[in-house]
Parts: C-alpha cells; sequence; structure tokens
C-alpha cells in the first residue's frame, strides 16, 4: 500500500485534492492507538475497476484535539467517523457518540491500554 | 407546527430478519428524513479479536460476526495474515476457497430474493425460493461438514479436500438449480408485481453511487463499474469466467435482475471450479508470527469487505479493523429513502439485503 | 373453552428476536420453517407480533442495546409462554463470551425453557426443540385453565370461593390430584 503522511493541518486540503469521486473509492477510517497518548489514523482509498494497491493516508496526533472530518466531500465517511468516534474516545467533527455503545458499556474499549 | 409525522419500524418487525431500528419523518405518504439506529447487535468483535484470541483462531471468532457470509470474513483475515506472514497458497487451495466464497453467494443472494417477494406478497414463491436454496445448502454440508458455520479455511490452506463425490453432488445440485433460477428470471421479468412494480422505486443514480460510495449489487445495479473480484489479482477469477455484471437505473428491479443474473454467473463458476480443479496439497506450511500490516479485499455477497490487520511478531494481533459492506451502504441507503413513499420502505429495505450483525460486529 | 382447545392446542405461533446473534442460527429457523423441514406442518407460524405470539425463539447472546427490546417482547407476550433459546451463544455466550458488549447468555434476563445447542443450530435440532416447546407450552396452558374452566367447571369454582378460607389447603390438593 502507499502510504502518504499528513498533518493535522492539511489533512483535508490533502484529502480533498486527492479524491476523485468518479475515480476513488473511499474505503475506511482506521484508527489505532499509538504510544505516548497519541493515536495514528489512517484514511483508506482505492480505486473503482482496476487492480491497484490502497492508498492511504496516515496521521499521528494526540487523542484530546479535534480532528476535522472528510465528511463534506465523502459523504459515506460518517459511518467510520462516528464508529471511531465510539471505539476510541476521539473526537471528530460533526461526529456523535453512541452509534454502537450506550452509556453503560464499556466506554471507548478500544483507546484503553491492554491487560 | 410540525409538519411531519415520526413513523418508528423496527427494531423487532416481520419484515426485517435482524434487529435495526428506523425513524422515518415523513410528510403524508412521502418519507422526508430517516434516522436509522444500527447498533443492536453491537458485540466487541474487534476489540476480543486483539486482546483474547490468537492470531490462529482468529480466523474461526470473525466468521460469527455474520453467518451469512462467514466463509468471505475467513477469508478475508486470512489473506491479511498470510500476507504478513509471506505465505503464497498454491493454486488448488485457491480453487477450493473460491469455490466455498460462490456458493456462499448462491445461496446468499437467493435468500435476498426469497425475502424479496416475500415483502412483495409472495408467500409462495418465498417458500419455493428457500426450497431451492437447499440443494445449495446441502453442498456446502457435503464439502465443509456444517450448514451455515463451516469454519472451511484455516490460516496456509482449507481444513478438507473436495472428495469425488462430492463434486458429482456439486455438479447434480446445479444441474438441478439451472431450470429453477431460469424459471425465477422469468418470474422477477414478466410478473407484474415483481417487476413493473419496482421499476423506478427506491431509485440511485449513478452519481448518487460515486457520490456515496456504494458497493455491491447496490451499486452495480446503479452502473458503477465496481467489482472487487476484479480490483484484486488474489485469485485467478479471470480463468474461472468471472465477468462483471452491472445494469441501468439502479432500483429495486435492477437490483434484483443484477443479483439473478450474478446467480446465474456463479454457478457457472462453480462448475468451472469443479471441472478444473488443479492438483495439489490442501495445506501449505506457516511459520513465524505476523508483522506489519496488510489489507485485503474480498467481494462478500453485499459488496466489498475489507480487513486490515496488524501485527508486532507476537501471537496476539495489535489490531483487526473489519469493514464491512452493509456499514459503507448506510449512507446511501437513507439517501435512497428519502423522497419515496413510506409504503414501500419494507420493499425498498429488503432490496439492499441489508447485514446489521456485519455493520455493527 | 375444551372446544376450541382441541385446535389451539397445535398451532403455537412463533416470535423470532435477535437479541445480538450472528445470523447463522436466524437463517437456520428460516431454513427450518422452509419446506424442506417444514415447521409449519406442526402448526407453527412465524408471527411478528408479539401480543399473538406463543414461543419466544431467540437467539444472541443478549448485546447491552437489545436488553430492554427483549425484556420488553418477552412482556408483550400472552400466558402461557415458552422461552427456547437457538444455538450456543444463547445459551451460554459462546464464542462471544467476555466480550465487552455482551451479557453471556440469555437467561440473566428471562427465564428460558428450552436450549438448542449448535453453533449454528440446525434445522433438525431447531424443530426438535420447538417441539419439547410446545409439550411445555401445553403443560402450562392446562396448569392456567384448570382453576378457571368456566362452561363445567362453575361449580367446582363456586365450591373453592365458598370454602375459600377455610379449606384452602385441602383444595389445593384436590385439584392436583384428578
Ligand atoms: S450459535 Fe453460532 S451460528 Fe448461532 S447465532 Fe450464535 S454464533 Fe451464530
Amino acid at each position: 500500500m502507499n502510504k502518504i503522511d499528513v498533518s493535522l493541518e492539511n489533512v483535508v486540503e490533502t484529502i480533498k485534492a486527492f479524491y476523485d469521486p468518479a475515480a476513488h473509492h473511499f474505503l475506511t477510517l482506521n484508527a489505532l492507538r499509538a504510544p505516548e497518548d497519541q493515536i495514528e489514523l489512517e484514511w483508506i482509498f482505492t480505486r473503482y475497476g482496476v487492480i491497484e494497491e490502497p492508498t492511504v493516508f496516515t496521521l499521528t496526533c494526540k487523542r484530546d484535539v479535534l480532528i476535522p472530518s472528510v465528511t463534506s466531500f465523502i459523504p459515506s465517511a460518517i459511518m467510520s467517523e462516528r464508529e471511531t468516534v465510539d471505539m476510541f474516545g476521539v473526537s471528530i467533527e460533526g461526529a456523535k457518540r453512541g452509534l454502537y455503545l450506550d452509556d453503560d458499556s464499556l466506554q471507548m474499549p478500544l483507546g484503553r491500554c491492554r491487560v | 407546527m410540525k409538519k411531519t409525522v415520526e413513523i418508528p419500524l423496527g427494531s423487532q418487525h416481520i419484515s426485517l430478519l435482524e434487529p435495526i431500528r428506523f425513524r422515518f419523518h415523513c410528510e403524508n405518504e412521502v418519507i422526508r428524513d430517516v434516522d436509522a439506529d444500527v447498533g443492536f447487535v453491537h458485540r466487541g468483535v474487534e476489540e476480543a479479536c486483539a486482546s483474547r484470541f490468537e492470531f490462529k483462531q482468529v480466523g474461526y471468532v470473525v466468521a460469527r460476526v455474520c453467518g451469512l457470509c462467514a466463509i468471505t470474513h475467513s477469508l478475508g483475515y486470512t489473506l491479511a495474515v498470510e500476507k504478513l506472514l509471506h505465505v503464497s497458497t498454491n493454486e488448488r487451495i485457491k480453487y477450493l476457497r473460491m469455490l466455498m466464497v460462490e456458493l456462499d453467494r448462491i445461496h446468499s443472494h437467493m435468500l435476498c430474493l426469497a425475502h424479496t417477494s416475500e415483502n412483495a406478497g409472495f408467500e409462495a414463491l418465498f417458500m419455493q425460493i428457500m426450497n431451492d436454496r437447499e440443494l445449495i445448502m446441502d453442498v456446502q454440508e457435503a464439502l465443509s461438514g456444517n450448514r451455515v458455520q463451516f469454519d472451511y479455511i484455516s490460516i496456509g490452506g482449507v481444513n478438507r479436500d473436495l472428495s469425488v463425490e462430492a463434486a458429482a453432488l456439486v455438479l447434480r445440485n446445479l444441474a438441478l438449480l439451472e431450470p429453477k433460477i431460469d424459471e425465477l428470471f422469468e418470474r422477477f421479468t414478466n410478473n407484474w408485481s415483481l417487476s413493473l412494480k419496482y421499476r423506478g422505486i427506491g431509485a440511485l443514480s449513478l452519481e448518487q453511487a460515486y457520490m456515496y460510495n456504494t458497493l455491491g449489487p447496490l451499486a452495480r445495479a446503479a452502473g458503477l463499474v465496481t467489482d472487487v473480484r476484479l480490483e484484486t489479482d488474489d485469485f485467478p477469477y479471470a480463468q474461472v469466467g468471472f465477468e462483471i455484471i452491472t445494469e441501468r437505473g439502479g432500483d429495486i428491479y435492477a437490483r434484483n435482475l443484477v443479483r439473478l443474473r450474478e446467480l446465474k454467473q456463479s454457478m457457472q463458476m462453480v462448475r468451472n471450479i469443479v471441472e478444473g480443479l488443479p492438483e495439489g496439497a490442501i495445506q501449505e506450511k506457516t511459520k513465524g508470527k505476523p508483522e506489519g500490516e496488510a489489507i485485503a479485499r474480498v467481494e462478500a455477497p453485499r459488496g466489498e469487505l475489507m480487513y486490515l490487520v496488524r501485527g508486532n511478531k507476537t501471537s496476539i494481533l495489535e489490531r483487526v479493523r473489519i469493514k464491512t459492506p452493509t456499514f459503507s451502504g448506510i449512507p446511501a441507503m437513507i439517501e435512497i429513502f428519502k423522497g419515496s413513499n413510506f409504503a414501500d420502505a419494507p420493499a425498498i429495505l429488503a432490496s439492499f439485503d441489508p447485514c446489521m450483525s456485519c455493520t455493527a460486529k | 373453552m375444551s372446544f376450541w382447545s382441541k385446535w389451539r392446542k397445535r398451532a403455537p405461533w412463533i416470535l423470532h428476536y435477535n437479541a445480538g446473534s450472528c445470523n447463522g442460527c436466524d437463517i437456520e429457523i428460516l431454513a427450518a420453517l422452509s419446506p424442506r423441514y417444514d415447521l409449519e406442518r406442526f402448526g407453527v407460524l412465524n408471527s411478528g407480533n408479539p401480543k399473538q405470539s406463543d414461543i419466544f425463539l431467540v437467539t444472541g447472546p443478549v448485546t447491552y442495546r437489545s436488553r430492554e427490546r427483549l425484556i420488553e417482547l418477552y412482556m408483550q407476550i400472552p400466558e402461557p409462554k415458552v422461552v427456547v433459546a437457538v444455538g450456543a451463544c444463547t445459551a451460554t455466550g459462546g464464542v462471544f463470551r467476555g466480550m465487552y458488549n455482551v451479557e453471556d447468555g440469555i437467561d440473566r434476563y428471562i427465564p428460558v425453557d428450552v436450549y438448542v445447542p449448535g453453533c449454528a443450530a440446525g434445522p433438525q435440532l431447531i424443530i426438535d426443540g420447538v417441539m419439547e416447546a410446545v409439550k411445555i407450552w401445553e403443560r402450562k396452558t392446562q396448569e392456567i385453565e384448570e382453576p378457571f374452566k368456566l362452561f363445567g367447571g362453575m361449580g367446582k369454582i363456586g365450591e373453592a370461593l365458598s370454602r375459600r378460607n377455610t379449606l384452602e389447603v385441602k383444595d389445593e390438593q384436590n385439584r392436583r390430584e384428578p
């Protein structure tokens, strides 16, 4: 896969410049815990109809910052963003909590340290 | 004053196989807005895969994400882990895996068509399709030992070989099924309540399909050329006669046609696979622990399924990310609901063939 | 009452609810209703309405969000009712046991009469389970009907009412004996 590093400031512009709705397919937004209370986010894209390795935009940032949303030009990203918010306890612009988890569930199950 | 009426549907309803709750905001008969609550079956598989189970067991755990497309889940995971372990499988294993995936597609599409006809009021046709579907279930049982949760795929190979008797059974049952599918074709194109009534209902245009990143039969019915079998080279699909199927219009009728045509094509592919099965062992040697990050994509009956696996040289994986087809399809579904009649809602919903167990994991 | 019960005895309707299962057992329930296995020959119909159902088929290890629904549906089914837990994960949690968003098995929430094992439970097993449930259901029906037999049982009720305070214990024994 082709990895492209982005930063918190230019993530939306980079993806917007890259993304062409008629050719690219937004796979998903993936998140991972990174050391030192950081989080690693990956926006994964593929192309329609051709054999090509997925393109991945990666961003590593602190857990407590507000992460910009890409839903303004990729409306279907709302699902993955809401899921990430639930699972990792991060905040993403415009994504509500409570897609999967209830009030008495274990909060941010994937965001905590494993025993 | 508020102009819209709220009508809830679900979480338990006769036209729903699985719990999902919709809240339709209707103005007279027309749906203006929809809220969907999809989290009813969230169990927490992703977390368990990365903490409670070893990587060799995870393949059987992720199969329990969804019973309808269990085989594609284990296949997606296995492909990703095999990339990390640098295992390459021989042709026979690839063919056997393809065989099971295509059989799974056949029975899943038949279930969807049965459900569509039930929602159109054809109780008898529902029963008939379910009966014909048993032919495929028999084949799956003979091949793998279980009807639904067949844990057929293991890391580095498959768990059972195709015996001569089983191969004969596959061919015999497919020959029995073929005329029945032709008859269904006739029904779904000529019967008024199944064909004309559904023209133009629940339509998704090509622009919308691009915009909402739709997948699988939903996208192919709108004319979008996307199929993971075409976009990856993990399996020799071209050798067994795969060609992409698209329709125009994107309405319920087109979706049914896509499913029917895919059924026929999958049957042909199964036949080609059984007849041209290469020789070889059914298990490759694997060693080591997964390290690094890999993405694997498989075409499940409802669209693209993605697995992202990251390992750190221990037996417990660091991250297993499951992206299921219905999960990415939900924004498009909500878009389709807007503007259609409330009375059509169950039929539209059935034509998406949603899988909530997949969505919520 | 006896006139109708002859027919009603063999027509229990089922209500199916998915409380977080993987779908495997759900499609097997559908397969059990389809002509190959034909659960309907026993008069069993799949109804979507809890108020008309008698047998409650549950699959799945009760996720957090479906707890409330499960109990609500259970409460809405009129007495006598029988609960059948289909599948390994419904009985004990199965593979999902210990995951963070599930309760391990439905018997933490509602009383279960029949457990159907298997992952996925085969249609034959489901039919067995439902038939077992029908037996339990008949027994429960009898237990409920006995003290309130209106036609032909009027005298008994009157008798029981008049002696209610003094002879309650003895009456209880009489009722059990025949
Ligand atoms: S018992 Fe197995 S097949 Fe049945 S619902 Fe549970 S996990 Fe799925």
